[in-house]
């Protein structure tokens, strides 16, 4: 078999815009709904809380150099618990990347699209997924390092030319809905940050050391937080509280709000190609990190054959909610207010156990 | 007198005997042509001579010489041993792999009628001749007429062979070729051979063969004679600065354009024979202290492991060993400028010549690599860049502006400021098709416009091309089957694609904005979007010779500053790392001397 070798550089670039994603869809408004004002800092507490929970997690991926967290699981609960806890993780997968397949299909028909069937643009991306799942772990997670800096300057360019509706009144007061429910929420909102995990799921296609692995879990997580943080911020000054609340597709919202003169104004359609070209990119790694994670739990030679199965899954799951208000609600519900538990607090039980059992390569963890 | 009256009848039976014998070698009927017999007949008649020489007991420069003994049981032998020949060849099946030349000159010849299908191949001349030794020596020189040069054979190798020779010289029996070689040949590439495939692949070059009797060996001597044409100026990648020579379809005048651009005794050529029929001749260039080992192996192991009956230009060598032959990019670099070739080697890439083809291979290749021009090192740094700027926007022009004017049109419409969208709208009032339609139509109209005027000779490709594109332009507003915007629109693409450097990914681009085109007509700009993630996956997913194609940005690799754009010469410090190169360093850290500053360190 051909030997895969990512680079620290496209990890990262993989993660952050697996990440990044959802700043296109509800995130700036989730937050500004928890958080009110304070938004932004529900973000800060957020990306700070996933950083800690990252390096407990990491901590224990140490002791097994090289082995995808789904083998640790397995060898450290046991075959069968190990089994159902990979299962619960793959349906997670799953369900995270149905509720994004259906939340950006949405969101194109709201904004470019409004006369084209939701599924026919859901089948769109699932095709676009598939043929990128295929291809290979390689060829998205290059694809992710090349595309990078040209979705950053994207984003980048929409904040920027926002600026003549920055109003810095709009984000008082600071503590927004109170010290209690942003605490609260910044819990919840590690969610946000939790396909970092992922690249404990990929570890074994890594040309680099667990030591330079944590340290692109870190740059990543603080990278988006970062992205987030000025998304958000913009996002709460150019849109005031409750309006900020109540948009559901809030970076497609700020990009329409963009006018600079006669000869620039609606400019929208312009920056769908950013978001949409992320969110390929989402749909795709969403395949393709259920497919090794099934792959590696049943110990499958190759995870190209189950690529149909699961778009099919995926679409399906997808079109279970009847309207789009169902899907967000759904969305914010598993996806984002219990997300964590599955995301950060299962590996690190896993962790915990591995420590008390005296699981894994003693040596490998000393040096 | 009995005695001496049985000693003349002897000698008389003996010469007439051998004479018969003589003409009934050159009478044995030939399966391919029965009826033709001037080669024959011109065989007897030299043969006649030869034999009233011999009766004379003379050579043919006069001098007195013995005649050679043939006696009844040896000729049957010998009949013997062509028939077996004869039998063997057929048996072959005409593969003379391992067919090996004969001492005996008949045995050759038989060898080479069958080979060659004598006397029907008319192009192929055996002319026998009598080396001037002081024991006459049969030989023949076997050639191909037109392809090899008849001054050379004349003078070069009958000339000394037949008339020049000193009185007097005996070889010793089976150090013929090498006697002649070392001392009778002034040719400068002679060598001594005896298999059959090695001396027919040089004789279908231009060399000419030299057969002798009793020698297992024979001479080939270089010959080449062919029309060929001259270096000329390059027709596709023309520059205003840098030099104006271009390879022609001569595999030797190639490999010399490129030697005499890079004056280093570390620049190796090897050969490779290819083709089962057309038996070309495959040179592959590189510089021994800097290639990567492995990349040059992988070269020579793809082109080597080629079975194929043809390969007549590099074009058709490129689609055997390209990694992947239904993407829409090329992934080697072809180029008809020997400075390109030499640049890419000092870099270490590897070369690949086809004999027959005015067209170089290089590899491996990038995306960047194809984007960049000779013209971008010979311009100083900021025209050169200025240059790369506009082609990489040529680029994106050319693969999407039509898809973004369908989409736009079609379904964001807000993105155009009013007065805009106004004339679009009245314009396209009395336009009866939609604006998919209108595309492709006017698509396909420049598209052959171009290959029309690609196609017929030079003036009228010209004529072809202002009529097509003013007049029929025009007429298709006039008539109101085409909006004027679109014209535009079509005018700058194909512009575009023009402005790309090199054909092969040019001719790519124009593809792909068909297929662009479409997903926008059906998905607007979420279409195009999905495109340019699966062109980017294709990308990133295609190699050249191992290296990946969008390599040195993804995978990132350490490399001097030339890849979208160029840094100054002086800054290209090092090779692309991703090449592998035995020397990654160009230029020392100083490479401009006269900058040295000895306080500061200085030159490395």
């Amino acid at each position: 078999m051909k030997k895969i070798l990512i680079s620290p550089g496209e990890a990262a670039a993989f993660i952050i815009i697996l990440m990044g994603a959802k700043a296109f869809l509800g995130y700036p408004r989730l937050v500004t709904e928890w958080g009110f004002t304070a938004g932004w800092l529900v973000v800060l507490l957020s990306g700070l809380l996933s950083i800690i929970f990252w390096l407990l997690i990491i901590g224990v991926f140490s002791r097994f150099p090289g082995k995808p967290l789904t083998e640790i699981t397995e060898l450290t609960m046991g075959s069968f618990l190990g089994l159902g806890i990979n299962i619960i993780i793959f349906l997670y997968v799953i369900f995270v990347t149905s509720t994004i397949l259906r939340l950006f299909s949405e969101a194109s028909t709201l904004s470019v699209l409004t006369e084209t069937p939701v599924n026919i643009i859901a089948l769109l991306f699932l095709l676009a997924a598939w043929l990128a799942a295929y291809y290979g772990i390689e060829a998205i997670f290059r694809c992710a390092y090349f595309s990078f800096p040209l979705l950053s300057i994207g984003v980048i360019l929409v904040l920027v030319l926002l600026y003549p509706y920055f109003d810095l009144r709009m984000l008082l007061p600071l503590t927004g809905a109170g010290i209690g429910p942003v605490l609260m929420s910044s819990v919840w909102g590690t969610s946000a940050f939790g396909e970092a995990v992922s690249l404990a799921y990929l570890a074994r296609y890594f040309s680099f050391k667990p030591q330079i692995l944590k340290n692109v879990g870190v740059f990543s997580i603080s990278y988006i937080m970062l992205f987030f943080l000025a998304i958000v911020i913009v996002y709460q000054m150019v849109l005031p509280y409750p309006t900020s609340s109540e948009t559901l597709v809030p970076f497609y919202q700020l990009s329409r709000s963009i006018f600079l003169g006669y000869y620039f104004q609606r400019v929208e359609a312009a920056f769908v190609i950013f978001w949409t070209f992320t969110a390929f990119l989402r749909i795709s790694a969403g395949l393709l990190v259920a497919a090794i994670i099934l792959q590696d739990t049943f110990k499958l030679p190759y995870y190209r054959p189950l690529l149909p199965a699961l778009s099919l899954l995926i679409f399906t799951i997808a079109f279970t909610t009847d309207d789009l208000m169902q899907a967000v609600n759904l969305a914010t519900e598993i996806d984002m207010v219990y997300g964590w538990i599955i995301i950060f607090i299962i590996p690190l039980l896993i962790s915990l156990v591995a420590l008390i059992l005296r699981k894994g390569d003693r040596k490998a963890n000393d040096s | 007198m009995k005695f001496l009256q049985k000693l003349g009848k002897n000698i008389t039976k003996l010469i007439i005997f051998n004479d018969c014998k003589k003409q009934e070698r050159f009478t044995i009927p030939d399966n391919n042509n029965s009826g033709d017999g001037n080669r024959n007949e011109k065989g007897n008649g030299k043969n006649n001579i030869r034999v009233k020489e011999a009766k004379k007991g003379k050579n043919s420069r006069g001098q007195i010489k013995r005649p050679v003994r043939v006696t009844k049981s040896s000729l049957s032998v010998r009949e013997q041993e062509l028939k077996k020949t004869e039998e063997e060849i057929k048996q072959k099946n005409f593969n003379f792999e391992e067919l090996y030349v004969n001492p005996s000159l008949d045995v050759n010849k038989r060898y080479l009628d069958i080979i060659y299908s004598l006397p029907k191949n008319k192009d192929i001349i055996i002319r026998e001749f009598y080396i001037a030794l002081e024991s006459p020596l049969k030989a023949f020189v076997l050639f191909i007429d037109g392809l090899s040069n008849a001054d050379i054979i004349n003078n070069s190798i009958l000339k000394p062979l037949m008339v020049l020779l000193d009185e007097g010289i005996k070889i010793k029996h089976g150090e013929v070729a090498e006697y002649i070689k070392e001392h009778l040949l002034p040719g400068h590439d002679v060598k001594i051979l005896n298999e059959y495939r090695q001396i027919l692949d040089l004789v279908n070059y231009g060399n000419t063969a030299i057969f002798f009797e009793g020698s297992a060996q024979c001479l080939v001597v270089e010959t080449k004679g062919w029309e060929r044409r001259s270096v000329g100026r390059p027709e596709v990648e023309q520059v205003i600065m840098g030099p104006h020579e271009a390879f022609n379809e001569t595999l030797r005048s190639n490999t010399a354009l490129i030697r005499k651009a890079l004056r280093n005794e570390q620049l190796i050529t090897e050969m490779i024979k290819m083709g089962s029929r057309n038996r070309i001749d495959v040179a592959i260039m590189y510089l021994k202290d800097l290639v990567n080992p492995q990349l040059l192996e992988e070269v020579k192991r793809r082109i080597s492991s080629i079975k194929t009956d043809y390969v007549g230009v590099s074009g058709v060598l490129e689609q055997f060993i390209e990694d992947s032959s239904v993407m829409f990019s090329p992934q080697i670099l072809t180029t008809e400028r020997p400075d390109r070739v030499v640049s890419f080697l000092v870099e270490g890439h590897v070369s690949i010549i086809v004999d027959g083809g005015p067209q170089v291979l290089i590899v491996p290749a990038t995306l960047f690599s194809l984007m960049h021009s000779a013209e971008d090192y010979y311009l100083r740094y900021p025209y050169g860049n200025f240059l790369r700027v506009l082609r990489i926007f040529a680029l994106f022009i050319a693969s999407l502006t039509p898809a973004f004017y369908v989409s736009i049109v079609t379904f964001h419409q807000e993105m155009i400021p009013t007065e805009l969208i106004l004339t679009i709208v009245a314009s396209h009032t009395t336009v009866p098709f939609p604006t998919i339609f209108e595309v492709f139509a006017m698509e396909l109209a420049f598209e052959l416009i171009r290959e029309a005027g690609v196609r017929v000779p030079g003036v009228i490709g010209n004529t072809i091309g202002i009529v097509g594109a003013l007049i029929l332009g025009q007429a298709a507003v006039q008539a109101g089957i085409v909006s004027p915007i679109l014209i535009i629109v079509i005018a700058i693409t194909g512009l575009a694609s023009f402005a790309i450097p090199n054909f092969s990914i040019s001719f790519g681009f124009r593809g792909i904005r068909f297929i662009f085109t479409i997903l926008a007509a059906l998905f607007g700009i979420l279409g195009i979007s999905g495109g340019l993630f699966v062109l980017l996956l294709s990308l990133v997913n295609m190699k050249s010779f191992g290296v990946p194609f969008l390599a040195p940005v993804s995978p990132k690799a350490k490399t001097g500053p030339d890849v979208v754009l160029r840094g100054q010469l002086w800054s290209m410090e090092e090779r692309a790392a991703y090449l592998k190169p035995l020397d990654k360093r160009r230029q020392p850290k100083i490479s401009r001397g006269w900058l040295k500053n000895p306080q500061k360190g200085g030159e490395k």
